[in-house]
C-alpha cells in the first residue's frame, strides 16, 4: 500500500502567533520535533521566553474588551467561516498530525472531525450564552437578572496525544463568550495546532483574540501566574494536573486540569464476545494506548476469561503496526523514544511481579522503519490488583488481563484506583450494566463501548486524580468555566 | 488501463481507499468500452456515475469518521473484491456488457461486506454502501439487456 503524501517533509523553525503577527522567538532554546515513525526531524520549536509570554498575555488582554463588545452573533459567524476552511483543510490537518504524533490516518481523520465538532457547537454561542432572570424576582417591582459576561484572558496548556482536539476543547468555547485565547502547544506536537492557526488567522478573528505561544515549563509558569490571566485548561499527566490546579489557583486563576488514567474494562460472562473484542481492540490499541480513555486493565468476570483471553490474543495478533500515513495501518508508534522506554519498563516489570506474557510487543520491528518507536500488543496474563501495572497509568498498547468472580469485585478493584476518568462495561444484562453506570466512581462510563469520548456538546468528565477543578472541558460546562454569572437587580423610580 | 492500488481492508480508511480505488478503476474501464463501442450511450453514463461516486466517498470519509468508533477490520479479503481494469478487445455491446457486469458484480459484493463492517464500527455508513451495492446489482440487470 502507498503512503499519503505528507503534507511537507520539514515544517522549519515554528513561530508565535500573537497579536495577529507571526513571530520568531528570540530564544536559543529550540527543540527537534521528530515524527515519531520516521525518526525524521520534521520541525525545530522555540522554549519561549517568558517576556514573550507576557506580550501575548499583554496583547491578548488589549484585545478583549473591544472583542467583548462583539455580539456574539458576529463573534459565532467567525466560527462559521472557521469551520468551513478547516474542512477544507481536514485531510492536511490529519497528515501533519500523523507526521508528528503518529497516530494512524483514520485516527488523526477522526480526531480533526472532534475539533470541527467543537467549532460547530461553539457557533451556538448567542443561544448557548443566554442568562436568565426573573420580573418581580427581588420584590414587587424589582427585577432580577444574571447575565453571563466574558473574564478576560484565557490560556491552555495542552498534551501530546492529541494535537488537533484538546485546544478546541477550550479555545473555541472561551472565544465565542468573548474572551480572548493563548494556546502552548505541546513542544512534542506542535506542528498541527500552529497550522491550524494560520487557519483560524485567515477566518479573520481580529489581532489577538487567538494566540499562540510555543514552549514549555516557562511559558506555563507565566501563564499560571500573571494577573492578567483569568483561568487555565490544561489535560497532562495527574502529578502535573495537580501542580497546575494548585498553583493556578493559588494566582486567582480557575482552572480545570485533566489528568491521567488507568481504565478498566469489564467483560461479564454474558458479552457478546466478537463485538466486544472488537470494540475493545479500539481501545486498547487505537493511538498506541496513549489515550486518557484508553483501556488498560482488562477484568473478565466468571467463565468468560478464557475464551476471551484466547480471541483477544487471536484478534490483538492481527493488529498491523506502521506509519499511520499508511491507510491499513492499525497503530502506530508511540510518541518518543522516552515514551517507548516508559511502556517497556513497566511490561518488564510486571513480568517480574510474576505476569505471563502471552503477546510481547517489546521487540517489535516494522521493516523499513528501524527509527520508529513501535511497540506491539502486549498482553499479559495473571495480572492480580497488587500489581504495579494493575495500578499505575502506562500509556502504551499494553493489556493487562485480570480475572475475577463477580462485578462487585471488579467495582471494588476500580473503587482502589486513585483515577476515576473512565470505566467500561460489557455484558447483555440491564441490571449488570445499570449497577455499573451507578455504583463506579469515575467520570466517563461506557456500556459496551471501549472509548467514552464525549461528544462536543457533553462535558469531557473525570473523578478523583483525573481531574481536578469543577467545571469540564467541551458543553455546558465550558460556558461556565469561560463566563461568570453577574447578577443585576432593576428598579426604576 | 487504469493503475489501481488496492490496499488491505484493516480500517475503515483503506476500505473507502479501497472503494476509491475501484470507481477509478470502474471508471476508466467503462470509458474504454465507451470508446470501442461508442453506439452504447450506457457504457458513458456509467463511466460518468462511478466518477461521481468518488466525491461521495471522500465527503462520507469526512463526515462520518469519529475517532470514538474506530475498531479495525479483520474480516474482509482483499483478494475477493480486485477488479480486472485491463479491457480485453470487445467487438460488440454484448461483449463489452460481459467485462462490465463483472465489474459491478465484483463492486456490489465490496460494498455489500463492507456495509457489514461497517454496521459494528459506524452505522451511519452502512446506509450510504448499502446503496452503492444495490445500484451496482442494479448497473449490472441494465448491463444484462444490451
Amino acid at each position: 500500500m502507498a503512503l499519503l503524501t505528507e503534507v511537507q517533509k520539514n515544517y522549519g523553525k515554528l513561530k508565535n502567533y500573537v497579536n495577529g503577527e507571526w513571530i520568531e522567538s528570540t530564544t536559543d532554546k529550540w527543540l527537534d520535533i521528530e515524527n515519531p515513525a520516521t525518526g525524521a526531524i520534521i520541525g525545530q520549536v522555540p522554549m519561549s521566553t517568558a517576556d514573550e509570554t507576557k506580550a501575548a498575555i499583554e496583547a491578548a488582554n488589549e484585545a478583549w474588551w473591544a472583542w467583548r463588545e462583539t455580539p456574539p452573533i458576529d463573534r459565532a459567524r467567525l466560527f462559521f467561516k472557521l469551520k468551513e476552511l478547516l474542512e477544507l483543510h481536514y485531510e492536511n490537518i490529519a497528515r501533519i498530525m500523523v507526521q508528528e504524533q503518529g497516530k494512524t490516518i483514520d485516527e488523526a481523520r477522526g480526531e480533526t472531525r472532534r475539533s470541527i465538532e467543537n467549532v460547530e457547537v461553539a457557533a451556538g454561542i448567542p443561544s448557548l450564552m443566554f442568562g436568565y432572570n426573573l420580573e418581580d424576582g427581588a420584590a414587587g417591582g424589582i427585577d432580577e437578572d444574571a447575565i453571563r459576561s466574558p473574564l478576560g484572558v484565557f490560556g491552555a496548556i495542552c498534551p501530546f496525544n492529541f494535537p488537533a482536539m484538546i485546544p478546541y476543547w477550550f479555545w473555541p468555547y472561551a472565544v465565542a463568550t468573548g474572551n480572548t485565547y493563548i494556546i502552548k502547544p505541546s513542544s512534542q506536537v506542535p506542528i498541527t495546532q500552529n497550522y491550524m492557526t494560520k487557519i483560524a488567522e485567515q477566518a479573520g478573528f481580529p489581532p489577538g483574540i487567538l494566540n499562540i505561544v510555543n514552549g514549555s515549563h516557562e511559558v506555563s509558569d507565566t501563564l499560571m501566574e500573571h494577573p492578567k490571566v483569568k483561568g487555565i485548561s490544561f489535560v497532562g499527566s495527574s502529578p502535573v494536573a495537580k501542580y497546575i490546579y494548585k498553583h493556578s489557583a493559588e494566582n486567582g486563576k480557575r482552572v480545570q486540569a485533566q489528568g491521567g488514567a488507568k481504565n478498566s474494562l469489564v467483560v461479564m460472562p454474558d458479552a457478546v464476545l466478537d463485538r466486544t473484542v472488537n470494540n475493545m481492540l479500539a481501545s486498547y490499541y487505537g493511538c498506541a494506548g496513549q489515550r486518557c480513555l484508553a483501556g488498560s486493565n482488562l477484568v473478565a468476570i466468571g467463565n468468560i476469561a478464557d475464551p476471551l483471553l484466547k480471541k483477544w490474543v487471536e484478534s490483538s495478533k492481527k493488529i498491523k503496526m506502521g506509519y499511520g500515513l499508511d491507510e491499513s495501518v492499525n497503530m502506530g508508534p508511540v510518541v518518543s523514544a522516552k515514551a517507548k522506554k516508559k511502556v517497556l519498563d513497566y511490561i518488564d516489570g510486571a513480568e517480574r511481579e510474576g505476569g505471563k506474557i502471552l503477546l510481547d510487543g517489546r521487540n517489535a520491528k516494522v521493516p523499513g522503519y528501524e527509527k520508529g518507536h513501535f511497540i506491539g500488543p502486549t498482553v499479559i496474563d495473571g495480572v492480580t490488583p497488587d500489581m504495579t501495572i494493575a495500578k499505575e497509568e502506562v500509556f502504551g498498547p499494553v493489556v493487562s488481563f485480570m480475572r475475577m468472580e463477580k462485578l462487585d469485585d471488579a467495582i471494588e478493584f476500580i473503587h482502589k484506583s486513585p483515577f476515576g476518568n473512565a470505566a467500561s462495561i460489557y455484558t447483555q444484562s440491564g441490571k449488570a450494566a445499570r449497577d455499573f453506570k451507578y455504583k463506579v466512581q469515575c467520570g466517563n462510563i461506557g456500556i459496551n463501548v471501549g472509548i467514552v469520548a464525549a461528544m462536543a456538546y457533553f462535558p469531557f468528565a473525570g473523578y478523583k486524580d483525573s481531574f481536578f477543578g469543577d467545571l469540564h472541558g467541551q458543553g455546558q460546562d465550558a460556558i461556565n468555566f469561560f463566563t461568570d454569572r453577574k447578577v443585576v437587580i432593576t428598579r426604576w423610580f | 488501463m487504469v493503475e489501481c492500488e488496492f490496499p488491505e481492508c484493516t480500517t475503515f480508511g483503506s476500505v473507502v481507499r479501497f472503494a476509491l480505488e475501484l470507481e477509478k478503476g470502474a471508471a476508466g474501464v467503462y470509458e474504454e468500452l465507451a470508446k470501442a463501442v461508442p453506439s452504447a450511450a450506457l457504457f458513458k453514463e456509467l463511466a460518468e456515475i462511478h466518477k461521481k461516486r468518488v466525491s461521495s466517498l471522500e465527503n462520507m470519509r469526512q463526515q462520518k469518521l469519529n475517532e470514538m468508533i474506530l475498531e479495525p477490520i479483520q474480516d474482509m479479503k482483499r483478494e475477493n473484491y480486485l477488479i480486472d481494469t485491463k479491457v480485453p478487445m470487445v467487438s460488440d455491446a454484448k461483449q463489452a456488457a460481459k467485462v462490465a457486469m463483472k465489474i459491478e458484480e465484483t463492486s456490489s459484493k465490496f460494498y455489500t461486506d463492507a456495509a457489514k463492517s461497517a454496521k459494528s464500527i459506524m452505522a451511519e455508513a452502512t446506509r450510504f454502501m448499502d446503496k452503492l451495492a444495490k445500484d451496482n446489482l442494479a448497473y449490472k440487470t441494465k448491463l444484462g439487456t444490451l
